[in-house]
């Protein structure tokens, strides 16, 4: 098959997906006891302003007839307006997108260069100490929730021993951000040439990427360690004992086995932690996606929650159609 | 030639029960047997009865918490048991090979047949590179694989289970063993598929003057392809000769049994078929381990069978083997 039939099934399948969530959310915003009219309007606006408003954006027709206007704008690519910044939403997720994907990057990036060996390290010796202590510390990165994790590492590296800028988004108020670019301020600033940004910026970035890889790196920890044991207890890798084959062609084997489902895992855990990023971006002020997504859903900002949502879905059809891509040329069975 | 010989092995495996209290599985108690090159030798037996783990041993593959207290194991003269990691990987898939069931899933799923044949080539340093693709080849073709220069790029998911038994066979002996082991090589084959893969294994064998020890617990498979045959039960080989002494006069009560509940002989022979499971490796009884299905058992074999020798070369373990025979 080829890789762009593979692309255009995929794109195809992805179409009633997207249609599915973009229903759901579109409904459950609107089921939900908020009412952004009141919000809008403010504690003075009387019933016939109330009313004029609702007209204005709509919320007085049928929930489908909304749903088909929404459709039919999203289509033209028009996602509406955002109410909390007055703003077009595809704006509003074109700037907020970057920061978002900056953070989860650099988290699973580090979490799969940290947690892959540790996992294929664990699996040598199952319940070896170096296995129990492995086990104990993704069980630990697991238990602690990001937010906490968040607050502490402020108190500690901010409050207490001053380490880390003050926790206010991706550069210092002192500096002058670079140009927008790529959306990564670090890499901005590099590419401006702008030395002070640039170490701002990556100053910013050390305590809400470290909290976040150390929740992106405990479930690698342990699904690796649990392919790997799975590979190790093969037929095959049996056979390559029986056949003589040394230590290292053994350990060659199972690498290249394993590598198809780490894979695979990583990028299910890039996806999940896009979503999981709003409350360690609102700990940290991050001001990328999920920082915004929240207080949407806070303020009840229909058209940004579905845009919210919409973006995250279709993060994740990208994501898992580029996994499965790597899977296609890695795995032959995947090719038959 | 004498290529391998076990002597009164014994392998136990101790395990945590659940109240925390460790117990020994006997799961081999004293097997001795030999295979000469030139010569295929069966080893039967029923499910549990070790004759896998009794392979493995032989191959040196044996791990924690398999424990070998007693017994030696020796190949081409050198003692197996004494062996590194280092050594033994030298001479396993070199000198001596296994042909394992399950031939689907022990194949490395990502690498194509050729590369695999190849892979066992210069892993043992026999040959490398073109030398080895060509050597690679005339395998798949001595093992009757149509189409070998094509059958080299398929990977293993595109093979029928016959297939791949066949290119089990060929990685087995690619390297011009001296010994090779096949364990249950045709479990989960279709019975013509059956005969045609061991039918290829015996003319390799033959043609190369290869020793084989082929574990099996189809005593037609016995019957067909080997010259000599031992017989297992509850870790023990309770019987051993050429086949045709074997078959004909059988002298322990299990062989009796066990050529009894063949379809059709039943009545034609006249034994006792008796039921039952094997005895408890947890908990293993003294003396005769067979006492307790034995339809011939009396005191005396509370005490424990010593190897009867009927001729030079047909044996068994049972206190009445005179009689029976």
């Amino acid at each position: 098959m080829s890789i762009t039939r593979f692309l255009l099934r995929r794109l195809l399948v992805a179409v009633p997906v997207l249609l599915g969530i973009l229903f759901l959310t579109f409904m459950l915003v609107r089921i939900g006891d908020q009412d952004p009219v009141a919000m809008l309007a403010g504690p003075m606006a009387d019933a016939p302003m109330l009313a004029r408003i609702r007209a204005e954006l709509m919320l007085d027709q049928p929930l489908l007839t909304q749903f088909w206007g929404y459709l039919t704008r999203l289509v033209q690519g028009d996602l509406g307006m955002s109410w909390q910044g007055n703003a077009a939403v595809t704006k509003e997720i074109a700037t907020h997108l970057p920061a978002t994907l900056e953070l989860v990057t650099l988290a699973v990036g580090i979490g799969a260069l940290v947690g892959v060996p540790l996992g294929l390290h664990a699996a040598e010796r199952p319940n070896g100490w170096f296995d129990q202590l492995s086990r104990f510390g993704s069980l630990f990165g697991f238990s602690l929730p990001t937010y906490w994790l968040g607050l502490m590492a402020i108190f500690v590296f901010f409050f207490l021993l001053g380490w880390a800028p003050a926790p206010m988004g991706r550069v210092s108020m002192m500096v002058t951000p670079p140009p927008v670019v790529t959306g990564s301020v670090l890499i901005d600033s590099i590419l401006a040439g702008n030395g002070e940004a640039a170490w701002s910026a990556a100053s910013q970035l050390v305590l809400p990427v470290g909290c976040f890889a150390i929740v992106a790196t405990a479930p690698i920890i342990k699904h690796t360690r649990a392919i790997a044991i799975e590979v190790m207890g093969s037929d095959y890798i049996r056979y390559a004992r029986a056949c003589g084959f040394p230590r290292r062609v053994i350990r060659r084997i199972a690498l290249r086995a394993a590598l198809v489902p780490v894979i695979t895992f990583v990028g299910s855990e890039f996806t999940s932690l896009l979503a999981a990023a709003s409350l360690i971006e609102f700990v940290f002020a991050w001001g990328g996606l999920g920082h915004w997504g929240l207080n949407a859903i806070l303020l009840g900002d229909f058209a940004a929650v579905q845009g919210y949502v919409l973006t995250l879905a279709i993060a994740s059809v990208i994501i898992f159609a580029l996994v499965d891509l790597i899977v296609l040329l890695l795995e032959p069975r995947a090719r038959a | 030639m004498r290529l391998l010989e076990v002597e009164d092995l014994h392998v136990e495996f101790a395990a945590r029960g659940l109240d925390n209290r460790v117990r020994v599985a006997r799961a081999l108690n004293g097997v001795s047997f030999t295979v000469d090159a030139g010569e295929v030798v069966g080893l039967v037996g029923e499910t549990g009865a070790g004759k896998s783990l009794t392979a493995l041993a032989a191959m040196g593959l044996l791990r924690a918490p398999a424990r070998i207290p007693q017994g030696s194991i020796r190949f081409e003269g050198q003692d197996i048991l004494a062996m590194s990691d280092r050594e033994l990987e030298k001479i396993r898939g070199r000198r001596m090979a296994m042909v394992v069931q399950s031939p689907l899933t022990s194949l490395d799923p990502l690498k194509r047949i050729g590369d695999q044949l190849v892979r066992m080539q210069r892993v043992h340093g026999t040959a490398r590179g073109a030398e080895a693709r060509a050597r690679a080849e005339a395998m798949l073709a001595a093992v009757r694989i149509p189409d070998p220069a094509r059958r080299m790029q398929a990977w293993p998911h595109e093979l029928s289970g016959g297939m791949a038994q066949r290119v089990l066979i060929a990685m087995a002996l690619v390297n011009e063993p001296a010994l090779v082991i096949a364990d249950e090589p045709t479990t989960g084959l279709d019975v013509t598929v059956q005969a045609q893969v061991l039918d290829t294994l015996r003319d390799l064998v033959r043609a190369r003057n290869l020793g084989a020890l082929v574990i099996t617990h189809d005593l037609g498979v016995v019957a067909h392809y080997c010259q000599r045959v031992a017989v297992m039960f509850a870790g023990r080989i309770v019987e051993d000769g050429p086949v045709a002494e074997v078959f004909a006069r059988p002298a322990h009560p299990y062989t009796q049994a066990l050529i009894a509940s063949t379809p059709g002989r039943i009545a034609q022979l006249g034994y006792t078929v008796t039921g039952g499971t094997p005895p408890d490796l947890y908990d293993l009884p003294s003396g005769c381990l067979y006492r307790d299905r034995c339809p011939r058992a009396t005191t005396a074999c509370l005490a424990p069978p010593p190897r009867i020798a009927l001729d030079a070369t047909h044996g068994a373990a049972c206190h009445y083997a005179w009689e029976a025979a």
